[in-house]
């Protein structure tokens, strides 16, 4: 027998428009359910308009917690990640989104916490209290987060320096980071265009997942991370290392 | 069959009268905390928390009278919203909400048992009860996660019985032509309950009730409260049960009782379930009274309790069509 403990809503007692914004959501049966049909919905999109691909799915953890991580060239990347995901796992898929874009105002508050299931991330302001709440949370509620460390939407296509906040989140726990690639997202819908551009091919290829247990959780460590988990994403583009590449 | 006059909504001089002294009752409150605005005399804290509970009241008190007026079918609608709003924020703050299957069935459940009052079959309205027993039993157990299968089986049961079967009684009542002055009264009696139990208690002090579950309630209040509420339900349960054998003095004061005791049973199981998980409202949707539980615990034993009284004597719907939707 296990000790069996009642345990609130992490978000219990925050209003509505708080708790939209909060990194202690959690959701209900209504935002499950959006959330199922917002994700199909997705998945058929990206299958009819970019035939979009998904190889080394293998590579996967076979439960949550874990963390992907992506390089990050479209508004496409945390949706075409988040379909990719099947059962728990795509249930408990969190995308770490621009605070000041995505959770702007309630409505689009509601849509980016309904929809897609979005934490705030608050650029050039996060908290060390935050990153701390998101560390407990992936691996107390066993989630999975969609993280792009590099911090915003490369306009060129060439993938920038990933940020050690990534690192704050797994040091010295035994959660792994899933390196992801994501080909043909900055074609489909490039961070100038206001819409998505169809028919243009997106294919998204699965890592090998890294581990960080025994990695510091200190600045050095968070670097080390940071630098780990580049080096594996970088790895998988295609135009870098194309005769190693086996699939 | 509640004896009911022939005509509209306000046919019956009972509904009339409990409209009236709601919105008068409104109209006071409203008049009493703008004087002591005005003079000075509370706190402004104070003061914000009187307009926040007197807002609240002309936003909630259309939404409680108002459907049941409009008629049978908006009666049965809010309260499965109400039920599902209950649900929601029990869920919550217990973590039921986690169990995802579980959580699926409770709601299908109360959905259901809401139908059956709707369709006015109540050998199906009853059968819920042990039906809803037996699927929440075995919902989880293909989950193969034996660990937490009594506690979250339990959690899911009592919210059944709670928020579905028993809130349910509220909106089955609507199937009687006569319900209207009863539902109403049940509606205001419970709040006046309430507001009965922390004026007395306030007057009078004395010995605390239970302290540990409550620590602001007195058996003072609780007393004064079964005082003003018998005498209120009896009087104007005179006026709705007369000729009927409910209407005879000592079932009405039977029936007062009922409702003060049973509300403020309500009242209490509520705290008890607050007090466990070490939380002070269920919710925020409502400013100053904070979860739409916390303002609607007492109803919560007082439906099935009163159904059932009415119905041994009375009856609900006897003479109205059964199995509206489905059919015979």
């Amino acid at each position: 027998m296990q000790d069996w403990k009642l345990r609130p809503a992490r978000d219990l007692g925050l209003s509505p428009a708080d708790r939209l914004r909060s990194l202690s959501r959690e959701q209900g049966l209504v935002g499950l359910a959006l959330n199922a049909a917002w994700r199909r919905g997705v998945r058929a999109y990206l299958s009819a308009a970019h035939s979009f691909r998904v190889t080394g799915r293998e590579n996967l953890p076979a439960e949550p917690p874990y963390v992907l991580v992506a390089n990050h060239a479209s508004h496409l990347d945390a949706l075409a990640l988040a379909a990719a995901l099947r059962g728990p796992a795509a249930r408990r898929a969190h995308a770490m989104a621009a605070g000041d874009f995505f959770f702007a105002n309630p409505a689009v508050s509601a849509l980016a916490a309904y929809a897609i299931n979005a934490l705030p991330v608050w650029r050039g302001r996060s908290r060390r209290a935050d990153l701390d709440t998101m560390r407990q949370r992936l691996a107390e509620d066993h989630l999975v987060y969609i993280l792009f460390p590099e911090g915003t939407r490369s306009r060129t296509g060439a993938m920038a320096a990933f940020q050690p906040g990534l690192g704050m989140l797994v040091a010295g726990t035994e959660i792994p980071v899933v390196p992801c690639w994501l080909d043909g997202a900055r074609e489909a819908w490039p961070a100038q265009s206001a819409t998505p551009r169809p028919f243009r091919p997106l294919a998204l290829n699965i890592g090998p997942p890294l581990r960080f247990s025994g990695t510091a959780n200190d600045r050095a460590g968070w670097q080390s991370v940071a630098a780990a988990a580049e080096a594996a994403v970088r790895a998988l583009d295609p135009s870098s290392l194309r005769p190693q590449q086996g699939r | 069959m509640i004896p009911h006059p022939e005509g509209g909504a306000f046919a019956h001089p009972v509904t009339t009268g409990i409209i009236i002294a709601t919105l008068a009752v409104l109209g006071v409150s409203g008049l009493a905390i703008l004087w002591l605005s005005k003079s000075g005399r509370a706190k402004p804290e104070f003061r914000r928390e009187l307009w926040l509970r007197w807002g609240s009241w002309c936003v909630l008190l259309p939404l409680m009278l108002g459907p049941v007026l409009l008629g049978r079918e908006w009666t049965i609608g809010a309260v499965t919203v109400l039920s599902l709003f209950c649900y929601r924020e029990y869920a919550r703050a217990t973590g039921l909400f986690r169990e995802r299957v579980l959580s699926a069935m409770v709601v299908l459940g109360i959905l259901a048992v809401n139908f059956a009052a709707l369709d006015h079959w109540y050998g199906f309205f009853v059968a819920l009860w042990p039906l809803m027993a037996c699927l929440l039993g075995v919902a989880t157990i293909p989950l193969d996660r034996p660990a937490g299968y009594i506690q979250r089986t339990a959690l899911a049961m009592l919210a059944f019985m709670l928020f579905g079967a028993g809130l349910a009684h509220l909106g089955y009542m609507a199937n009687d032509p006569g319900y209207r002055p009863l539902v109403l009264l049940l509606l205001t009696a419970v709040a006046l309950n309430d507001v009965a139990a922390f004026t007395s208690g306030k007057l009078i002090g004395g010995p605390k009730l239970l302290p540990a579950t409550s620590p602001n309630k007195t058996v003072s209040g609780s007393l004064g409260a079964v005082i003003v509420t018998t005498t209120l339900v009896a009087f104007v349960g005179a006026a709705i049960f007369r000729g009927t054998p409910l209407g005879n003095p000592v079932w009405l004061v039977a029936m007062g009782a009922l409702v003060s005791v049973a509300g403020q049973m309500g009242d209490l199981l509520l705290s008890s379930i607050k007090r466990d998980l070490g939380i002070k409202d269920m919710g925020t949707v409502l400013p100053g009274h904070g979860g739409v539980l916390d303002r609607f615990n007492s109803l919560l034993l007082v439906a099935p309790a009163v159904f059932h009284l009415v119905g041994y004597f009375v009856g609900f719907g006897l003479s109205a069509p059964t199995r509206v939707i489905t059919g015979h």
